[in-house]
C-alpha cells in the first residue's frame, strides 16, 4: 500500500516537471522571438501619436473591413524598435501576430516608429500580388511621409490606410477566397498506414493489459505533445491565424 | 496427486521464463523498429522543410534576377551613365545565371556549389548596390517615377532574399543539430550522404552597409 502510493506521487512529480518544461519551453520560445505582445485591436497607438477619435474611428472601420472583406490590416504606433532594423521588427511581429487568415495570408501591417522617424508596410504572402513593392513604398514616401512631416499624423495615417484599403479592396463585399482548412480535408490513410495503425493499436492494447499505467501514461505524454503546444492567444477583438510573409512591402522615412 | 502437480509446475517453470524472455525480445526489437523509424521519419520532415526554404531562396534571388536587365535599361537611357558600374552589374548577373544553370539539383547538400551559389549571388548584390549608390549622382533619372518603383521593387527583393537566407539558416540549423544528437547520428551515419549535415548562409559581409564611392572621379 505504502509502496503503492509513493510511486503514484513519484509518476505525479514526474508529470508536473514536463508540465513545467513545457511551460518552459514555450515561455523561452516566446521571448527569444523578441516582438512584442500580440495586439487585440486593429489599431494600436503606444506613441499616442494620434487624436483619440481618429484611433477609434481608424480602429471601427478596419474591424468592420476584416468582417465584411477577411483582409485584416492592422496600424501599429510605436517610438521605436529599440535599435532593430525595421524590417526585421517587422516580419518578425507578423509571424508572432499571425496576421491575416490562416492558410490565405492575406493581411497587411501598417508600422509606424515615432521617434525612429520610420515607416513600414509589412505585406502577407496573400497580399503580395495586389500591395506590390512599388505602391507601397508610393504609399510610404508620398502619402505618409509629406503629412507626418506637416505634423498631420491623424490625417497621414487616415489617407495612408485610404490608400491601402483601396489596393486591396472588397470592402463591402464578402472576401473571394474563404476556403480555410482545405489543406486538412484530403487527409486519408494509405493501406500501410493502416497497417501501422493497427500494428501500434494492437501493441498498445497489449500494454494496456500489462501495464495499464504505463500505457496510461504513454497516452497522456502523446496527447500533450499533440495538443499543448497549439492555442494562440485571441484577444478580446483581434484573432489571427495567418503570419506568413516573405519581406514584402516597403519602409520609409520622414 | 501433489507431487505430479508440484513436478509439472516445476517442469512448466523455465518454460515460462523462456517465453518472457522470448517475449521481451520481441518487445524491445519492437520497439527500436519503431524508435527508428520515428527518428528517420523526423529528419525527412526537416529536410523537406530545408528545401522548400531553399526553393524560397531560389525564388527571391530569381526575381531579383529578372529585375536587372529592366533595371539596366532604364539607368542606361540617363545620357552618358558611368559604364564600369553598369558593365560590373550585368556581368555579375550573368555570371549568377551561369552559376544557377550549372548548380547541382540538390545544392543544399554540397557545400562547395552552395559555396559558389553564395559567392555569384553577394557579387550581384554590390554590383547592385553600387549601382544604386552611383545612381544619386544623376538627379533627373534618379527623380522619374519609372526608377524609383524599380529602386523599390529592388529594395523589397533585396528584403526578400534577407529573410528567405535568415529563414534558410533556421531550417538548416534544426536539421544540423537533430542530425548530430546522439541516438540520430548513428542512423544518419547509415544513410549517408542522404542526411548529410547543411551548409549556412554567411552574414554578408558589407551588404547592409553602402559602399564607398569615391565622388572625386569624374
Amino acid at each position: 500500500m505504502a509502496t503503492a502510493r509513493s510511486k503514484t506521487e513519484a509518476s505525479l512529480a514526474f508529470a508536473g516537471l514536463v508540465v513545467l518544461m513545457i511551460a518552459l519551453w514555450t515561455a523561452g520560445s516566446a521571448l527569444a522571438a523578441g516582438a512584442p505582445p500580440s495586439p487585440t485591436r486593429w489599431v494600436t497607438d503606444a506613441a499616442a501619436l494620434l487624436s483619440h477619435e481618429t484611433r477609434a474611428a481608424l480602429d471601427a472601420r478596419l474591424e468592420a473591413y476584416e468582417r465584411t472583406s477577411g483582409h485584416q490590416i492592422l496600424v501599429w504606433i510605436s517610438d521605436s524598435t529599440d535599435g532593430a532594423p525595421v524590417e526585421d521588427f517587422a516580419v518578425r511581429a507578423f509571424k508572432e501576430w499571425k496576421v491575416g487568415r490562416k492558410g490565405l495570408d492575406d493581411g497587411l501591417v501598417l508600422f509606424i516608429f515615432a521617434r525612429d522617424h520610420r515607416s513600414r508596410i509589412e505585406v502577407g504572402y496573400g497580399l503580395e500580388g495586389v500591395v506590390t513593392d512599388a505602391q507601397a513604398t508610393r504609399l510610404l514616401d508620398d502619402v505618409l511621409a509629406p503629412r507626418l512631416r506637416a505634423q498631420d499624423a491623424d490625417g497621414a495615417v487616415i489617407a495612408t490606410v485610404d490608400g491601402l484599403v483601396e489596393l486591396v479592396g472588397g470592402e463591402g463585399a464578402l472576401g473571394p477566397r474563404t476556403r480555410v482548412g482545405a489543406q486538412t480535408a484530403h487527409r486519408t490513410l494509405s493501406v500501410p498506414q493502416m497497417v501501422l495503425f493497427a500494428v501500434l493499436g494492437l501493441a498498445f492494447l497489449l500494454l494496456l493489459a500489462t501495464h495499464p499505467r504505463m500505457a496510461l501514461f504513454l497516452l497522456a505524454n502523446i496527447a500533450s505533445s499533440a495538443f499543448g503546444r497549439t492555442g494562440g492567444s485571441a484577444g478580446a477583438g483581434r484573432s489571427g491565424g495567418g503570419g506568413r510573409s516573405g519581406g514584402g512591402g516597403a519602409s520609409g522615412s520622414w | 496427486m501433489t507431487t505430479t502437480l508440484e513436478k509439472q509446475s516445476a517442469e512448466l517453470r523455465p518454460m515460462r521464463l523462456g517465453l518472457w524472455v522470448g517475449l521481451g525480445a520481441v518487445g524491445l526489437v519492437l520497439v527500436a523498429l519503431l524508435a527508428s523509424v520515428t527518428t528517420y521519419n523526423g529528419l525527412v520532415t526537416l529536410d523537406q522543410a530545408v528545401k522548400a526554404q531553399w526553393a524560397e531562396v531560389e525564388n527571391v534571388y530569381q526575381r531579383r534576377a529578372d529585375l536587372v536587365p529592366n533595371l539596366v535599361s532604364t539607368v542606361k537611357g540617363a545620357a552618358d551613365f558611368e559604364r564600369d558600374t553598369l558593365t560590373a552589374v550585368t556581368e555579375a548577373r550573368a555570371r549568377v545565371g551561369q552559376v544557377s544553370g550549372a548548380a547541382p539539383k540538390n545544392v543544399t547538400e554540397d557545400p562547395a556549389a552552395f559555396a559558389q551559389f553564395q559567392k555569384a549571388q553577394d557579387a550581384l548584390s554590390s554590383s547592385l548596390s553600387r549601382l544604386m549608390v552611383v545612381v544619386e549622382r544623376y538627379p533627373d533619372l534618379h527623380a522619374t517615377q519609372n526608377f524609383r518603383d524599380l529602386q523599390s521593387q529592388l529594395e523589397g527583393t533585396e528584403n526578400r532574399i534577407t529573410v528567405a537566407r535568415m529563414r534558410f539558416n533556421e531550417s538548416a540549423q534544426a536539421f544540423n543539430a537533430r542530425r548530430s544528437s546522439f541516438p540520430t547520428v548513428v542512423l544518419a551515419g547509415l544513410f549517408g550522404l542522404r542526411f548529410s549535415e547543411k551548409p549556412y548562409f554567411e552574414a554578408d559581409r558589407g551588404a547592409r552597409t553602402a559602399p564607398v564611392v569615391d565622388f572625386r572621379k569624374p
